[in-house]
């Protein structure tokens, strides 16, 4: 066989060098075009995308603007927001006062807080003018106008309710703790089955607010700013719980896990008899999916768990903020909201009111099914109060250095 | 030439460098911060913890990189002429072409208790019929860490050694040494070891500087009360608290020291084992004596020390895969309850679009740097000869502590995010190794043949694209394969220059290790299993198919 390269390699034909010529103009020709012409807008959505759920339904939205808008939704998948968050503040820092990286974030809490604080969101409230605003009723659920105790100021729109619920398998422990003290009296007498995932890990610095807001002396000091109460007083009792508890965790409290899909796993496995999440879904969706094992149930402690309000919000750079907002609309329009609330799909809680939704959609609420581990509305009833957003760092930084710091 | 490439390479470096040092001493103009001062290790000294996460990195990193050194050494020295070495030399490669996040979780499937091994062996040998509550993975001591880094860390040192050999004159130093009465074993280490020293300590720091400094290993098997320093520095960096920059900044220069100290210990060893091994010969020693009692208990202990790591990896990563079509798994079953292939056809959406990401940014930055090494190796050396050390810059550095100032840059320059950006940023990491595999065998291409083709009146196109670069063919390839493996295992990289809106294979997996899903996880692994594997298996066909007709070209 003739070695390809020995056939005249740089001479070519005449035709043959017209055909190259015309091949590339057409090219630019076309680049051109394709980049004029406005291809469709493209919105970066980072969300945190530990959950399998979540971002099939992040992917079913994006399908849905898709159809609607011409909007290419692009799931960024993050581990912690705080990563976004940081990453706004470096574009910030480094002057990037428009084509940000991040279009809309899925946030709420000490990271809005630091952002509103960083001033690293909108200039203009936009959230009052979404058309599916006017389905929320701030006054029933202030926490969409209040964020851990600091004003959303129309800067983050709402997009889902979270409640914190412990699951149990029911083949494994016949009734579960329903009380700080209860659980604290079970770890002890059932060591190794009992975990929290690493603070500050959300769920986890919850847990430990979850356990404060029960056992503190005067639990309504929570909600005033830490530097304005004797912080160390109000903390000891959750210190004190936590040192008797800690030896008797699972690995002996010497490791944690990530995060609360660790901790459904675990359950799974049978490592450990109790989980939480934040999602009163979680565990009838890890249900159908296998994960758990269908004699699985989840539960809230008598006195109420915390619950909370998720939002997304849009960073003062964002390279497309206006189909961003039409992206943010459609999350709290009734039809995505419905679908969110599925639990087959993901479960979350909606944060529209009922009595604001035409009849039609009031009624496909009240239709959704509900999984076999998923408490009903009265059972979640009782809710607690997130504590004042500066008690987070405070939790976060003596639980690591108590318990996380190698002694 | 030379110079441009080198520029292109080097000054984002120092600059990122720059990047990094100037914070930690307070200075950050843009922040509005000027307060030179040492502020910032103050406040280093005084996070919780901070001495065990040190002492946590010190130890895995300089165990794992003793340990592989010393296996990689006497491996080779064992198998010499033997049958084994053969086959060593043949499949190391594709070996090599696993990302490092693959093999940590490899272990992770492998070893942890609700993991395969405890499955098979419950409850039938164990009676257990929950996961037993030790730490395995991670675990206290940081061993499982120990044993990851070795995985990844043997094999590219063995790869070093080989490529080694072939420039000293190894068959004749041993035969000459064997036939004066000396044992294999010590000939191979008086004699052969002292030439090869000088070509493996550059391998053997870039394999410390890794040790000390990985991020993407350490966040899967390592302890995280406390975790080990880069970790650390890591979280730090993306904490919107801002003052927190400078405590990153502060972490990563003490990252840097623990490398510089490192290197110090790594010369004295050096220096140590030089005289008593300058001792043993001038005893005259031929051979030990109780080797020849023990002879194959060492070996064999060699042979399963430098294999163990490597096969349990393996082990995990095929119950990743039987993860990876399992539809329900339960704790104690030996292997899933019916099988499914469901996560493979969807691809959980984010993992087709990772796979993707990952063949094009891994294969156009393979071929940058396979096209950069050969213009380097073909290029005149400049007038001011820049010394080839400078190459392994990046490798040498830990990448916590310069990848942060080469965001603020690639911000500064609005490149943040760009996949060139992002290809140019595994540029730097690819030419070393693509230089390491290609540069030995193009220098010993014969000069001869080219004067001879030039004397029979071919030009320097003809002379190079005609007949050096299909006489190279294999190196070329190999160099691509592996330019393409280096590219697909890079995480920091990637989450820094790309901002993590560009996901490859090996970020999806990070964040998957971490909680959600062992079934995607399996696929995800399944996948960078796959691609590097088959990269290496295309190169290795085409090159077999272009001199299938010519007996004694490799």
């Amino acid at each position: 066989m003739k070695f390809l390269f020995q056939v005249r390699l740089f001479a070519m034909p005449r035709w043959g060098t017209a055909l190259s010529r015309a091949t590339l103009l057409v090219t630019l020709i076309f680049a051109g075009v394709m980049t004029r012409s406005g291809v469709a807008e493209t919105v970066y959505f980072n969300a945190w995308g530990g959950s399998p759920a979540i971002n099939d339904y992040i992917r079913w939205a994006g399908d849905e603007v898709e159809k609607r808008y011409g909007i290419t939704l692009v799931h960024v998948k993050l581990t912690d927001t705080a990563e976004a968050v940081g990453r706004i503040l470096a574009e910030k820092t480094a002057g990037r006062t428009s084509g940000g990286s991040v279009d809309l974030i899925w946030i709420n809490g000490e990271n809005f807080a630091s952002m509103k604080r960083n001033k690293l969101l909108q200039a203009k409230p936009w959230v009052m003018d979404l058309p599916s605003f006017r389905f929320t009723d701030p006054v029933a659920l202030p926490a969409i106008l209040n964020d851990f105790a600091t004003p959303t100021d129309g800067l983050e729109s709402p997009w889902g309710r979270a409640q914190l619920v412990f699951g149990y398998d029911t083949g494994d422990l016949k009734s579960p703790p329903k009380s700080a003290a209860a659980l604290g009296e079970w770890i002890r007498s059932n060591p190794g089955r009992f975990t929290f995932p690493q603070p500050p890990d959300f769920t986890g610095t919850s847990f430990l607010k979850q356990i404060l807001l029960e056992v503190a002396a005067e639990p309504a000091l929570l909600q005033h700013p830490a530097d304005q109460v004797d912080a160390e007083a109000v903390m000891a009792p959750l210190w004190a719980w936590l040192d008797d508890v800690t030896p008797h965790l699972w690995r002996q409290g010497r490791h944690y896990p990530a995060n609360y899909t660790a901790m459904v796993q675990l359950l799974g496995d049978r490592e450990i008899s109790i989980a939480m999440a934040f999602n009163p879904a979680e565990f009838s969706n890890n249900i159908s999916s296998g994960v758990l094992p269908d004699t699985v149930r989840s539960y809230i402690h008598d006195g109420g768990t915390i619950a909370n309000v998720h939002f997304v919000a849009i960073p003062f750079n964002a390279s497309a903020p206006q189909a961003a907002m039409k992206v943010a609309d459609f999350l709290l329009s009734p039809e995505a909201q419905l679908r969110k609330a599925d639990s087959s799909v993901w479960g979350d809680p909606t944060v529209l009111a009922m009595s604001r939704l035409p009849a039609a959609d009031r009624a496909a609420f009240d239709a959704l099914p509900r999984g076999i581990a998923t408490l009903t509305e009265a059972e979640l009833g009782k809710s607690l109060a997130e504590p004042h957003l500066s008690w987070i760092p405070l939790i976060e930084e003596e639980w690591q250095k108590r318990f996380a710091s190698g002694n | 030439m030379r110079g441009i490439i080198m520029a292109v390479l080097l000054l984002p470096i120092m600059a990122g460098v720059t990047g990094v040092v100037l914070p930690a001493f307070g200075v950050l103009p843009s922040l509005g911060r000027i307060d030179p001062g040492l502020d910032a290790f103050a406040e280093l000294l005084q996070v919780p913890g901070i001495e065990a996460s040190i002492w946590l990195t010190l130890r895995t990193g300089l165990i794992s990189t003793a340990l592989a050194t010393v296996i990689a050494v006497l491996l080779p020295g064992l198998l010499f002429q033997s049958r084994g070495f053969g086959l060593l030399r043949r499949y190391l490669a594709p070996v090599l072409s696993l990302p490092h996040v693959t093999m940590a979780v490899g272990l992770l499937f492998l070893l942890q208790p609700s993991g395969w091994l405890i499955r098979l062996v419950s409850p039938a040998l164990t009676g257990w019929t929950r996961p037993p509550n030790l730490a395995l993975v991670p675990d206290e001591a940081g061993l499982v860490l120990i044993l990851g880094l070795m995985a990844k860390e043997v094999p590219f040192l063995v790869l070093m050694v080989l490529s080694s050999l072939g420039q000293i004159n190894t068959i004749p130093l041993m035969t000459s040494a064997r036939s004066l009465g000396y044992g294999k074993m010590t000939s191979w280490i008086l004699v052969v070891l002292p030439q090869l020293w000088p070509r493996l300590r550059l391998p053997v720091l870039i394999v410390m500087v890794f040790s000390l400094s990985v991020v993407d290993m350490a966040v899967v098997l390592a302890p995280g009360t406390p975790p080990p320093l880069a970790v650390r520095v890591l979280r730090w960096y993306q904490d919107p608290d801002l003052s927190m920059r400078f405590l990153a900044s502060a972490g990563a220069l003490v990252q840097l020291g623990l490398s510089v100290l490192g290197f110090v210990v790594l010369l004295g060893l050096e220096k140590t084992a030089a005289r008593a091994g300058r001792w043993l010969s001038f005893r005259g020693v031929r051979y030990i004596r109780w080797r020849n009692v023990f002879r194959h208990g060492t070996s064999a202990i060699l042979l399963v020390a430098g294999i163990l790591p490597f096969v349990l990896a393996l082990l995990g990563l095929f119950s990743a895969l039987i993860w990876s079509v399992a539809g329900v798994w339960r704790f104690p079953d030996a292997l899933p309850s019916f099988l499914t292939l469901r996560y493979w056809l969807q691809l959980e959406g984010g993992l087709g679009l990772a796979l993707m990401e990952t063949v094009l940014i891994g294969g156009i930055s393979a071929f940058l740097g396979v096209v950069l090494v050969i213009i380097w190796l073909e290029a005149k050396p400049a007038r001011a000869k820049i010394a080839e050390e400078l190459i392994f810059m990046p490798l040498l550095i830990p990448q916590i502590g310069f990848l942060f100032g080469l965001q603020i840059i690639l911000l500064w320059l609005g490149l943040d995010g760009l996949r060139s950006a992002l290809i140019w940023a595994h540029l730097l990491f690819v030419f070393p190794y693509a230089w390491l595999t290609l540069a030995p065998s193009w220098r010993a291409y014969p000069r001869e043949w080219d004067i001879l083709a030039a004397t029979m009146g071919k030009s320097w196109p003809q002379r190079f694209f005609l007949i050096k670069i299909p006489l190279l063919l294999t190196p070329i390839l190999t160099a691509f394969a592996i330019g393409f493996s280096v590219s697909a295992a890079l995480y920091l990289p990637t989450i820094f220059a790309g901002n993590a809106r560009i996901l490859t294979l090996t970020v999806e997996a990070v964040t998957l290790a971490t909680g959600a899903g062992r079934q995607p996880l399996g696929v995800a692994t399944g996948l960078q299993m796959l691609l590097p594997f088959m990269v290496f298996v295309l190169a290795g066909a085409v090159s077999h198919w272009r001199f299938r007709r010519f007996s004694g070209i490799s």
